[in-house]
């Protein structure tokens, strides 16, 4: 899947508040919180954007 | 690597709804692990922090050094702010306290210590045991050591982003229109009145509302929902949030000393909360009113009955999906239709104009209502504006 978009998630706390609303949404569940950072798992992500629209404050951006 | 545990019941998750579960399920006998993996239960707050009171005592749940105050009623503006009151007398009991969640998740947790419950801190599920289909505890990872934890029953308590439920096997996944981003700052210097909690409907908030829940001495938590399907951009939720602000020169003034976020479910309820071995509660399950976006008081309800069966099921040893259906069968005899009824208000309301919450809350605003139900309220609607109400077939 070479020409997937890329997706960003910000988690070093510069935007990111590890509310975990993407975590919840992520219809494929390949995104993780732990206490102090947020992942993805990029081989299942299918790049839908729904966790770009449920990040309250803009921590996930994709392009 | 640390020695495996036993437990009659492993509850995954510190918060009201697995604080709740583990303590019935504890004083029926059974012996019970909480697992959180925070360090700390109750931190961080996601929430608004108001809440009804006349489930409370139900639960076994006393009022505590947690309520923050006591309101008289709720006001909802509309987006021209015309404002619909709705008091205790009217509301049933709807409205009631603002709390300190750090204290009441504490209080709750502190409650199913006293009745037996073994809590662990820093301990997150790192995945499930299952054995010929059923659930059979989790694998767990305490301070970097990880180990088993085999339960005869274990609960998934762990909030929206549930993870557990997903691997146990049951669907929770939903749909852009049943979840609501959230932001919410706690701010002071600010001119909320501590008898209200206020409600803005409309356009500041698409599909969802902002809320100014007041914790006195001119400290308030003022924040907001966005349905996730109705946002066009990034961060909306934050912007919709600082223009409501920046609009009301009564908040304008405040300044910010906390902020939270979170995602919100309103949603249908689950067709399914139950498998072999296995039970999810609260917000896990998407029990949150779909409606109000208020989540504590039905996991709390929820969780009484998901403990107290889950500690029947260890002691006969029939921990099968059939007996655990008791459960199923026990929350929704209690919580569904209100669920199932506010979901379907919460698809028509999130459609509406500006100018129709104008109407419907001018009609309102207008008239003494001696109950607050879907009937007198759209029958209230319907002299003053008849067009409305058509909208509005279905619930008649």
């Amino acid at each position: 899947m070479a020409n997937k978009k890329s997706l960003h998630i910000e988690s070093s706390g510069q935007l990111c508040i590890y509310c975990g609303a993407c975590v919840g949404i992520c219809p494929l569940n390949c995104i993780y919180l732990d206490e102090t950072r947020i992942t993805f798992d990029e081989k299942v992500c299918t790049r839908c954007e729904i966790c770009v629209k449920a990040c309250p404050v803009g921590a996930i951006e994709i392009d | 690597m640390a020695a495996d545990l036993k437990t009659d019941v492993l509850v995954i998750g510190g918060g009201p709804a697995g604080s709740m579960t583990a303590k019935w399920a504890a004083q029926a006998g059974a012996s019970v692990l909480m697992i959180e993996k925070r360090q700390e239960i109750g931190s961080p707050v996601r929430c608004g922090e108001g809440m009804s009171k006349d489930w409370l005592h139900d639960v076994g749940i006393k009022p505590g050094r947690w309520v923050n105050l006591e309101v008289e009623g709720a006001r909802i503006y509309s987006p021209s702010e015309k404002v619909f009151e709705i008091n205790e007398k009217h509301a049933g009991n709807e409205v009631g306290y603002v709390v300190e969640r750090v204290e009441f998740d504490k209080q709750l947790a502190i409650d199913a210590a006293n009745a037996g419950v073994e809590v662990r801190l820093k301990t997150a599920a790192t995945g499930i045991l299952k054995e010929n289909g059923k659930v059979v505890g989790a694998k767990v990872k305490q301070f970097g050591t990880t180990f088993d934890v085999r339960a005869k029953v274990t609960i998934g308590a762990d909030g929206f982003e549930s993870q557990v439920g997903r691997w146990a096997g049951i669907s929770t996944n939903i749909a852009i229109r049943d979840m609501d981003t959230c932001l919410q700052y706690r701010m002071t210097n600010v001119d909320s009145d501590s008898r209200y909690c206020d409600f803005y409907l409309g356009k500041v908030a698409p599909g969802g509302y902002v809320w100014v829940f007041p914790k006195g001495d001119g400290l308030a938590n003022v924040g907001i929902g966005v349905q996730v399907s109705q946002v066009q951009s990034m961060a909306e939720a934050r912007n919709y949030l600082d223009a409501w602000i920046a609009a009301h020169p009564g908040y304008a003034k405040g300044k910010k000393i906390d902020m939270v976020g979170g995602g919100v479910s309103i949603s249908a309820p689950l067709k399914q909360t139950v498998t072999d071995g296995f039970m999810l509660v609260g917000d896990a399950a998407r029990m949150i009113d779909p409606l109000t976006g208020g989540g504590i008081a039905n996991g709390c309800i929820a969780g009484k009955i998901c403990g107290t069966v889950a500690a029947e099921a260890a002691q006969t040893g029939d921990t099968s999906k059939a007996f655990l259906d008791k459960y199923e069968k026990g929350w929704r005899a209690r919580l569904e239709e209100k669920l199932y009824r506010n979901w379907l208000a919460k698809e028509k309301l999130t459609t509406l104009s500006d100018a129709t919450f104008d109407k419907i809350i001018d009609a309102l605003a207008g008239v003494r209502l001696e109950k607050l139900n879907v009937h007198n309220i759209l029958k209230a609607v319907h002299e003053k504006y008849p067009e409305v109400t058509k909208e509005f077939e279905a619930f008649l």
